[in-house]
C-alpha cells in the first residue's frame, strides 16, 4: 500500500516534469472516456434510468417475458456447447502439431485450415452451411435428395460455430502444449506409466488452465455472435444477439435493444472475472533448466499418431470443402439450381457494390495506423511508465476488447446519436469503433514485447539527456515497430470481417461489406454474398502476407504472426 | 533387489544436422558399470553423454547397438518397461501435485496397495530428509527441496538403475557440494546401480566410483579419479580433468629404471607409466601444476635435473600461490602451498625449477 501511495506521488511529480509524458497521458485519458467510459455509461444509463429516474422496469420487462429469457437460456447453452467442441477440436489440432510429429508441409496444411475461419467474416461457414445443408443443398439435396431439408436449429449453429472459432483454443493451446517440459512427461513415462496414462495424469492436468482459457474464450466468441444464429439458428432456436439486433433495427427499440445487451453483459463480465481471476493464476510455471529433447518414443503411439492425424485431416478438409464451395458458388448462376459458369456476382458485387467495398477499405485503410499508434502508446505507457491511473487505463483500454460487439454496437449508437455528440452516420463512429474494439490486442503485443527489452536500453538513452520523448521516438519505437504492425494488422483484418458492433453503425453514408453479405443473405441473393466473402478472405490473405513479409525482415525479439494475434 | 549391472554394447546415435549432414551423437560406445557401482560419463556440452544417458534409459533409441542390464537386453524396451529412476536437470516434477504424489506416481502406476504407498513414501521422505513437506506443490520449495523429491521419487520404485542427468547444475555453488555428498552416500547405502551425468570435473571426481571421459560421441578414458587425473591417456583428458602442464621433450633413452629424457636443455630421469617411447621420440610430459618445485636461483650452473626459469607473475591466494613461470619456450603453471623460502620470489626473478621425477605420464 505505501508502496503504491509513494509510486503515484512520485509518477504525479514525473509528469509535471515531462510535458510530452503529460499531453499523451491525457489525450489518451480523454479518448478512452470519450469512446469507452462514455458509450458504456449511456447504455447503463438507458438501461437503468427512466425519465431520469432511476428504475428497475426495463430490466424486470426482460426478465419477466418468457421470450426473452429463452433466448437468454439458449444463449448460454449455445455458448457453453460451443466452448466445449471447440476447445476439444482445438485441442486435437493443438495435441497433433505439437506431439504428432508432422513433416513441414502438413503442419502448414493444418495452420491453413485453421487460419481461413480466422480471417474470414464469422458469417462464412454459416453460408457455407446452407449451401451444403439447406433446402438446394449440395449434400442434402444433390447428393441425398432430401426435398425441403432444413438446416436451421441449434445443430447447424454449433456446428458452424465451432468450425469458426475453433482455431482460437488453437492458438490459445498449441504454445502450451508445446511448452510443456518434455521431462515432466518422459519422467512420468520412465516410472511405468503407460502412454496413456502419462497423458492422463500428466499432460491433460497441465493442460486445464490453458483448456479452461480456451473455453472462455470461445464461450465469449459465440456469446458475442449474432451473426451466425440471425442466418443459421431459425425461429425455434432465438438467441439474445439476435433478439436485440432485431429490437433495434425492426421494432426501433433503443432501449429494449439496451436491456437486452445489459442482460448480455452480466455472463460477459462473469467469464472476463474468471479468466483474469481464476484461470491466469493457475498457470503451472516449470522450472526452466535444459529443456531436453522431445522424444518420439514417450509421445504418442504410432496408431494414436495416425488416428490423430487422420482427425485433423477430416477437419481440415471440411474446412477446405466449406471454402471451395464458397468460391464455386460465387462462380455459378445459382448453386443448387442452375450450375451455369458466370462472373456475374462479381459484376454486381463490382458495380452496386463497389460503395460497401471502397468504404470498408477507406475505414480499414483509416483505422489501421490509427489503430497501431494507439495500442502502441497504450502499450509503452502502461509497461513502461510511472503516472497516476496508469492500471485504470491497461483495465479500460481492454474493456471495449472484452465486451460482446453487440454491446459495444448498441452502446455507441446510444451514446452518439443524440446530442452533445452526434457521429452516427459518419465513418469516424465506424473507425473508432473499430480502433478502441480491436487495438487491444496490439497493446498486449506492445506489452509483451517490451517485457522483453530490458529498461536500461532506456535508462541509457535518458541518461545521456534525451527527453522521454526522445527517447520513445529512437529508442523505444524501432523496438516495438512489429508489435505497431501486428497491432496494426489485427485492426486491418478486424475492419474487413467484423460486423457485430458496426452493423449498428452503419448508415447511407458509409456501409461495410460484411453488412451487404449479411444484407444478401436475408435476401436470399446468395451468389453475390459468397462473391463478397471470397473477395474478403482474398483481401485480407494479400494483407496479411504483406504484413507478415515486413514483419520477418524487421524481425526482432518477440515478434509475432498477425493471425497468432487474433486468437487471444 | 539385488543390483543389476549395465552393459552397452557399441551403442551408436545420429541425428542429421542442418550444416554438417550426418552426425554421431554416440558412436559406439560400449560401456560396463558394475552392480553398484556409481560411473560418472563426463565430458564437454555436447559430447553425447546425455544422449548415451538417455538411449540407458530408453528415451532414445539406438541406432546400432546394444544395451543390457544385468543379464537382460533391455534395447527393445521402452522407458516405462525398464524400471529406472531418472534425475532431471530441471528436476521434471509434477508441478501439479503435492510432494507425496510426486514421490507415490510410481507406486500408484504400479497399483501398490494404499498402506504401501504410504510406508513407502514416508520412508523414502525420510531418507532424503523432507518428512513434513507431503502436501506442499513443487513450487513451494527451494531448488534443494525440488530435487530432493526428484531423488526421492526416483528411488522410492526401487529401481534397477539410478540415472542422473546433470542433477546439480540449477543448485548454487555450496548446495552444490552439500548435494552432491548426499546423493553419493544414499546412493552406496542402497547400493543401486548408478549412471551420472556431469560436465564439472571436480562434482565427477567427488561422486564417482569410476569415470568415462567422453568427447566426440566416444568414451576416451575410463578410470578412477585417480587414473585419469594422474596418468591421463590423452591431451584432452590431461586438459579436462584439473590444471595442467604439458611440456614438450625429447626422448633420450628408456630403461627400466625410467626414461631419460631432455627438457629445454637439461636432461632429467622420469619413472614413467606404460610403455616408454622409442628414443628420439618427442613427447609431451603431463607435469600438474602442485608436483613441480620452485626454488630461489643459486649463481652458476643450475644443480643436474633442474630447469632454469623466470617467474613471469605471482599471485598470492590465502593458502596457495599461483606462480607462471617460463622455461624455455613453455610457459608453466606451479602452484605452492606453503611459500617458505619463495616468500620474497617477485616477478622477473629466476628461479631453479624441480619437476617431480616419479609418476610422470608422457603423451606421445
Amino acid at each position: 500500500m505505501a508502496r503504491a501511495v509513494r509510486s503515484a506521488g512520485a509518477g504525479g511529480s514525473r509528469l509535471r516534469q515531462d510535458p510530452a509524458l503529460l499531453a499523451t497521458v491525457v489525450v489518451l485519458w480523454a479518448l478512452l472516456a470519450l469512446f469507452v467510459l462514455y458509450p458504456l455509461l449511456m447504455l447503463l444509463g438507458r438501461t437503468f434510468l427512466e425519465d431520469g429516474r432511476p428504475s428497475l422496469h426495463g430490466v424486470l420487462g426482460i426478465v419477466r417475458d418468457p421470450n426473452h429469457l429463452t433466448a437468454l437460456g439458449n444463449s448460454l447453452l449455445l455458448a457453453a456447447l460451443v466452448g466445449l467442441t471447440g476447445t476439444a477440436l482445438g485441442f486435437l489440432f493443438a495435441y497433433t502439431a505439437a506431439r504428432a510429429g508432422l513433416p513441414r508441409g502438413w503442419r502448414t496444411l493444418l495452420d491453413a485450415a485453421t487460419l481461413l475461419p480466422l480471417v474470414s467474416p464469422p458469417f462464412t461457414t454459416a453460408i457455407a452451411m446452407i449451401f451444403s445443408f439447406g433446402p438446394r443443398g449440395l449434400v442434402t439435396y444433390q447428393l441425398l435428395g432430401i426435398k425441403g431439408a432444413t438446416v436451421y436449429g441449434l445443430p447447424s449453429t454449433l456446428f458452424s460455430e465451432t468450425v469458426t472459432y475453433f482455431p482460437i483454443a488453437y492458438l490459445t493451446l498449441r504454445p502450451i502444449l508445446a511448452t510443456l517440459d518434455s521431462n515432466v512427461e518422459d519422467m512420468a513415462f520412465s516410472l511405468g506409466s503407460s502412454r496413456w496414462r502419462v497423458f492422463r495424469t500428466v499432460t491433460l492436468p497441465l493442460a486445464i488452465p490453458g483448456l479452461a482459457n480456451a473455453f472462455l474464450l470461445l464461450f465469449a466468441a459465440s456469446l458475442a455472435d449474432f451473426a451466425t444464429p440471425l442466418i443459421l439458428a431459425g425461429n425455434d432456436f432465438p438467441v439474445l444477439p439476435t433478439q436485440a439486433y432485431l429490437q433495434i433495427t425492426g421494432l426501433f427499440d433503443l432501449q429494449g435493444g439496451a436491456v437486452l445487451s445489459f442482460v448480455l453483459l452480466v455472463p460477459a463480465f462473469g467469464v472476463y472475472l474468471l479468466q483474469r481471476y481464476w484461470v491466469s493464476r493457475r498457470y503451472y510455471v516449470t522450472i526452466t533448466g535444459k529443456a531436453g529433447a522431445r522424444t518420439a518414443i514417450s509421445g504418442v503411439a504410432p496408431w494414436a499418431r495416425l488416428a490423430l492425424i487422420a482427425l485433423c485431416l477430416l477437419v481440415a478438409i471440411v474446412i477446405c470443402y466449406f471454402y471451395a464451395l464458397l468460391v464455386y458458388a460465387s462462380v455459378v448462376v445459382a448453386l443448387g439450381a442452375n450450375h451455369a459458369w458466370t462472373w456475374r456476382h462479381y459484376q454486381v458485387i463490382l458495380t452496386e457494390g463497389m460503395k460497401a467495398i471502397r468504404d470498408t477499405l477507406v475505414i480499414a485503410g483509416a483505422g489501421m495506423p490509427l489503430g497501431g499508434l494507439y495500442a502502441i502508446l497504450v502499450g509503452y505507457l502502461v509497461a513502461r511508465k510511472v503516472f497516476p491511473g496508469r492500471q485504470a487505463m491497461e483495465v479500460v483500454s481492454m474493456v471495449n476488447y472484452a465486451l460482446p460487439g453487440t454491446i459495444v454496437g448498441i452502446a455507441y449508437l446510444i451514446a452518439f446519436n443524440d446530442p452533445p455528440l452526434v457521429l452516427t452516420g459518419t465513418a469516424l463512429i465506424i473507425v473508432a469503433c473499430y480502433v478502441f474494439r480491436y487495438s487491444p490486442t496490439g497493446v498486449r503485443a506492445t506489452v509483451a514485447l517490451l517485457h522483453q527489452i530490458d529498461p536500461s536500453i532506456e535508462e541509457a538513452s535518458q541518461g545521456l539527456g534525451a527527453s522521454s520523448g526522445t527517447t520513445f521516438r529512437r529508442v523505444t519505437l524501432p523496438l516495438i515497430v512489429p508489435a505497431f504492425f501486428a497491432g496494426l494488422g489485427v485492426v486491418f483484418i478486424r475492419s474487413m470481417t467484423a460486423i457485430s458492433a458496426t452493423i449498428f453503425l452503419v448508415s447511407i453514408n458509409w456501409t461495410l461489406i460484411t453488412v451487404r453479405i449479411l444484407e444478401n443473405i436475408t435476401e436470399l441473393s446468395l451468389g453475390p454474398a459468397a462473391a463478397f466473402s471470397v473477395l474478403v478472405v482474398l483481401i485480407v490473405f494479400a494483407v496479411i502476407s504483406a504484413i507478415s513479409a515486413l514483419l520477418r525482415r524487421l524481425r526482432a525479439p518477440g515478434t509475432m504472426a498477425v493471425t497468432s494475434l487474433l486468437g487471444g | 533387489m539385488d543390483a543389476a549391472g549395465i552393459r552397452l554394447d557399441r551403442l551408436s546415435k545420429r541425428f542429421s544436422h542442418r550444416v554438417k549432414g550426418e552426425v554421431y551423437a554416440a558412436r559406439d560406445v560400449s560401456l560396463r558399470v558394475r552392480p553398484g557401482e556409481l560411473l560418472t560419463l563426463l565430458g564437454p556440452s555436447g559430447c553425447g553423454k546425455t544422449t548415451t544417458l538417455r538411449m540407458i534409459a530408453g528415451f532414445e533409441r539406438a541406432d546400432a547397438g546394444r544395451v543390457f542390464f544385468g543379464e537382460q537386453d533391455v534395447t527393445g524396451l521402452l522407458a516405462n518397461q525398464r524400471s529406472i529412476g531418472f534425475v532431471f536437470q530441471n528436476y521434471a516434477l509434477f508441478p501439479h501435485l503435492p510432494v507425496f504424489e510426486n514421490v507415490a506416481y510410481g507406486l500408484r502406476v504400479k497399483r501398490q496397495p494404499e498402506a504401501e504407498v504410504a510406508r513407502a513414501v514416508h520412508e523414502v521422505l525420510g531418507l532424503v530428509g523432507l518428512r513434513g513437506h507431503e502436501r506442499q506443490l513443487p513450487h513451494q520449495l527451494s531448488g534443494g527441496e525440488q530435487q530432493r523429491v526428484a531423488l526421492a521419487r526416483a528411488i522410492v520404485i526401487r529401481p534397477r538403475v539410478l540415472l542422473f542427468d546433470e542433477p546439480l547444475s540449477n543448485l548454487d555453488a555450496k548446495l552444490r557440494v552439500h548435494m552432491r555428498g548426499e546423493i553419493r552416500e544414499l546412493q552406496k547405502r542402497l547400493s543401486i546401480t548408478t549412471v551420472y551425468v556431469t560436465h564439472d570435473q571436480e562434482e565427477a571426481m567427488a561422486v564417482s566410483d569410476r569415470i568415462a571421459v567422453m568427447n566426440q560421441g566416444t568414451i576416451v578414458q575410463e578410470g578412477t579419479a585417480e587414473d585419469l587425473y594422474h596418468r591421463p591417456a590423452s591431451e584432452f583428458v590431461a586438459h579436462f580433468i584439473g590444471r595442467v602442464n604439458l611440456l614438450p621433450g625429447r626422448v633420450l633413452g628408456a630403461g627400466p629404471g625410467g626414461t631419460e629424457l631432455e627438457v629445454a636443455g637439461t636432461r632429467i630421469r622420469v619413472a614413467s607409466h606404460g610403455t616408454g617411447p622409442d628414443p628420439g621420440a618427442t613427447v609431451r610430459l603431463v607435469l600438474r601444476p602442485e608436483t613441480v618445485e620452485l626454488r630461489p636461483a643459486a649463481p652458476g650452473q643450475p644443480p643436474p635435473g633442474m630447469l632454469l626459469g623466470t617467474v613471469v607473475s605471482r599471485t598470492f591466494l590465502g593458502e596457495k600461490v599461483e606462480y607462471q613461470v617460463r622455461v624455455g619456450e613453455t610457459l608453466l603453471q606451479v602452484t605452492r602451498y606453503s611459500a617458505g623460502p619463495l616468500e620474497s620470489i617477485q616477478a622477473g626473478q629466476a628461479v631453479l625449477v624441480q619437476l617431480p621425477t616419479d609418476g610422470v605420464a608422457l603423451l606421445s
